[in-house]
């Protein structure tokens, strides 16, 4: 692989790293979605990248596309769960979410 | 490479600065600030396709559902973080950063990859006839997501 | 014509919500399960006769124009294909009465046909992409499905299913880029010649770590598997049966399994990996399914426990033993299926899932009780039902491929598992009726109906055991055994 396939790499490393951390740490609600959105990005990055280091832009491109809708469906979904957790327990903490015990 | 390494590190501080401030709004504006460096990333990698669609729905879209979910549920400020978060994860993450760093090195040329010839054709044509299929997953996950919100949202009669 | 089986739940599902406003109950319920029906008939009936002349790669066009939708259809995805159909039309039947008093019928089943959909649109995928993508079709119908009731519970359930189900997604999508950067390909076929060309033992290791990790959290393998016990509980009934009778067996262990056995080849390093996890699996969810109280909680145990035995089978690597995982597999959905149903019904007839709460309902619901019985041997593995068939089999296969410890083992989680099942028997079912339930009656007409359909087909293919492993059990397991073949060795790492 060419050298600046390294660089996008280490780059989206960071990223999906400092959403998993936010996903650990956080406790807010929305904030921990705000963490997947930064994997996310992490993961977009990872593939143009690489489709950048293979010439191959095109494809990737077409892959990072329909990424992005299933990450809007997602967003969507995850939203409206969390507008009904507030609806439900007043509160956005995910420490309030513990009734179940896993 | 100087410009894209910047705009790189910019993204990264951004997307950093989204997680760790207490203000959601703000996190909601420095989100939709690193979807626009990367946008711009895209662009440069000669992907304009990937740089619209970031920035017009992740940077634009995703945003503005965001805020809304802010907007509607107001108690959001209460939430507590953990004050140590706030020390150990720059210190966390910078160990990462070096480790990564040092991986990275390491791997230099160590990736076998085929060659791939040039790209022919237009993106048009790859995606619509070259990855049919995905658009209609597309489709496929467009109703899943209009369904859920829905369901999720529906008139609550007396359910048990 | 094979697109029939994404597209047809497709466009039922995009025209159920405008049914709905006209008809609320009636035209839902008709429309679901006859897609159901015509899926289940078109897998049983016409894909035999298709697969004829071996696996079948359908290139399609649309108006005379080729259109470049490659669908593959081999012995291993028509048997999925089958057991979709099957426990989705067992679900939808149940539906007609269950879903009731949740209201908004035909949002639920369109979200359950999106559901269909992604599932078998994974099935039938022919490159590593198509596979993340119908697998996050599925994904995000199945989160609303999960928070339907919109409880407490089931939101809290489905957020943190949500949470976990998208961190392994990326994982997955992450692995897929590497294999796409080194090999320039996504299609299957194509990115395994060129993975066996090139010497990337390091990097490929990476890439498999990052698809077990993704896999097998769709999968509900331990370690991955805390969203299961509280998601499969809250869901309703029948979406319960459908999530870990189908969802975690086809966005888990068989794109795990294409994965494995069909792009990187089965090495023996991958093969340990597989089996310990799988057995671990087994053991663990047994245990702790021992303790749980809650009816359903105990059977999402029981779901990673029998999960573990089919990606032990699978883990094998034998030819035997990849026929009795998949045989395994098969028997679980429908075992599962009917067991989440007949939960379901005894949910909505005593109003709780506790099992210390119960007692004597076999003298009110004579058929659930029968039915749940039949549901309950089967996973167990008593003979002459189906799940003794499949998991002989495994424990036969463990056993010639010289893992003797590993077949003691799953022979003492049978018992393990035959013990907390006749728990869930005693204590809901039979001995005393508690007083409390004197006036239930038994399920209404098609929640009844769907689950001794399942029952029936438990005790049917326990005894027709052997024709329905050379008629769908061997060719998947040869489609896959012929992949293992392919590929093993060439890394040795």
């Amino acid at each position: 692989m060419t050298n600046t396939w390294y660089l996008y790499l280490f780059f989206a490393a960071a990223l999906v790293f400092a959403g998993l951390l936010g996903l650990l740490a956080k406790r807010n609600l929305i904030k921990l979605f705000i963490a997947i959105e930064v994997v996310s990005k992490g993961i977009s990055l990872l593939l143009v990248g690489t489709g950048f280091a293979k010439d191959n832009v095109l494809v990737a491109q077409a892959l990072v596309i329909t990424f992005i809708v299933v990450e809007v469906s997602l967003v969507a979904t995850a939203l409206a769960l969390i507008i009904n957790i507030y609806r439900t327990t007043k509160s956005l903490d995910v420490r309030k979410l513990a009734q179940l015990k896993g | 490479m100087i410009v894209q390494t910047v705009l790189l590190i910019g993204l990264v501080l951004f997307s950093v600065l989204a997680i760790l401030l207490r203000d959601l709004l703000k996190s909601a504006i420095s989100l939709a600030a690193a979807s626009l460096l990367l946008g711009i990333i895209f662009f440069r990698m000669n992907a304009p396709y990937a740089g619209v669609f970031e920035i017009s729905v992740v940077a634009g879209l995703i945003t503005v559902l965001f805020i809304l979910t802010i907007a509607l549920t107001k108690a959001g400020d209460e939430v507590r973080e953990s004050r140590l978060v706030n020390w150990v994860f720059p210190l966390v993450f910078v160990a990462f950063i070096v480790i990564d760093a040092l991986v990275m090195k390491s791997l230099l040329g160590k990736v076998p990859a085929l060659a791939s010839g040039p790209e022919s054709g237009a993106f048009g044509d790859v995606l619509w006839k070259g990855r049919t299929f995905d658009l209609v997953g597309q489709i496929a996950v467009i109703l899943a997501g209009v369904f859920s919100v829905l369901a999720l949202f529906r008139k609550r009669d007396k359910h048990d | 014509m094979i697109i029939l089986f994404v597209a047809l739940p497709l466009v039922v599902a995009g025209v159920l919500p405008l049914v709905g406003k006209v008809s609320r109950r009636v035209v839902p319920d008709l429309l679901a399960n006859a897609t159901l029906l015509a899926l289940f008939v078109t897998a049983a009936v016409a894909g035999r006769s298709l697969l004829a002349d071996g696996p079948v790669l359908q290139q399609l066009s649309w108006l005379g124009e080729a259109v470049n939708i490659r669908l593959a259809l081999d012995g291993f995805s028509l048997f999925m294909l089958l057991a979709v159909s099957l426990v989705g039309l067992a679900a939808t039947l149940f539906s007609i009465d269950y879903m009731e008093h949740y209201g908004a019928k035909a949002n639920y089943y369109a979200l359950f046909l999106v559901m269909v959909a992604g599932m078998n649109g994974l099935v039938l995928a022919t490159d590593l992409f198509s596979v993340y993508l119908f697998l996050e079709v599925a994904a995000v119908a199945s989160y609303a499905l999960v928070a339907f009731g919109l409880g407490h519970d089931e939101l809290e359930a489905a957020f943190k299913y949500l949470m976990l189900s998208v961190v392994a997604s990326a994982f997955i999508l992450a692995a897929i880029a590497v294999l796409f950067g080194m090999t320039g390909s996504l299609d299957f076929t194509a990115v395994a010649q060129a993975l066996r060309g090139l010497d990337a033992g390091a990097v490929v290791g990476i890439a498999s770590a990052f698809f077990l990790l993704g896999f097998g959290l769709k999968a509900a393998l331990i370690p991955f598997h805390a969203w299961l016990p509280d998601a499969h509980p809250s869901a309703p009934a029948p979406i319960s049966a459908v999530l870990s009778g189908l969802l975690i067996k086809v966005s888990g262990v068989y794109a795990l399994t294409r994965v494995f056995l069909n792009v990187f080849g089965l090495t023996p390093a991958l093969s340990t990996v597989l089996m310990t996890l799988g057995a671990v699996s087994m053991v663990a969810a047994a245990l702790l399914a021992l303790g749980q109280k809650d009816m359903k909680r105990m059977l999402a145990y029981s779901s990673i426990s029998q999960v573990g035995y089919i990606v032990l089978g699978i883990g094998i690597g034998t030819p035997l033993g990849i026929a009795g995982g998949l045989f395994h597999l098969f028997n679980h959905a429908l075992a599962k299926g009917l067991l989440f149903l007949t939960s379901g019904s005894v949910q909505q007839a005593t109003g709780t899932r506790n099992l210390d709460e119960m007692g004597g309902l076999a003298k009110r619901m004579p058929v659930t009780a029968a039915t749940n019985l039949v549901g309950a041997l089967s996973i167990a593995g008593v003979p002459p039902l189906n799940g003794f068939w499949s998991k002989l089999i495994i424990i036969v296969a463990l056993i010639q491929a010289g893992h003797p410890v590993f077949a003691v083992v799953a022979v003492l989680v049978s018992v393990l598992t035959l013990w907390y099942y006749l728990l869930i028997q005693r204590k809901a079912f039979f001995g005393k009726l508690n007083e409390r339930w004197a006036a239930v009656k038994e399920a209404p007409f098609w929640m009844t109906a769907a689950t001794v359909l399942l029952a029936l087909l438990c005790v049917g293919i326990g005894i027709l055991f052997s024709s329905t492993i050379t008629t769908w059990v061997q060719p998947a397991a040869d489609a896959l055994a012929g992949g293992v073949q392919a590929a093993i060795g060439s890394w040795g790492f």
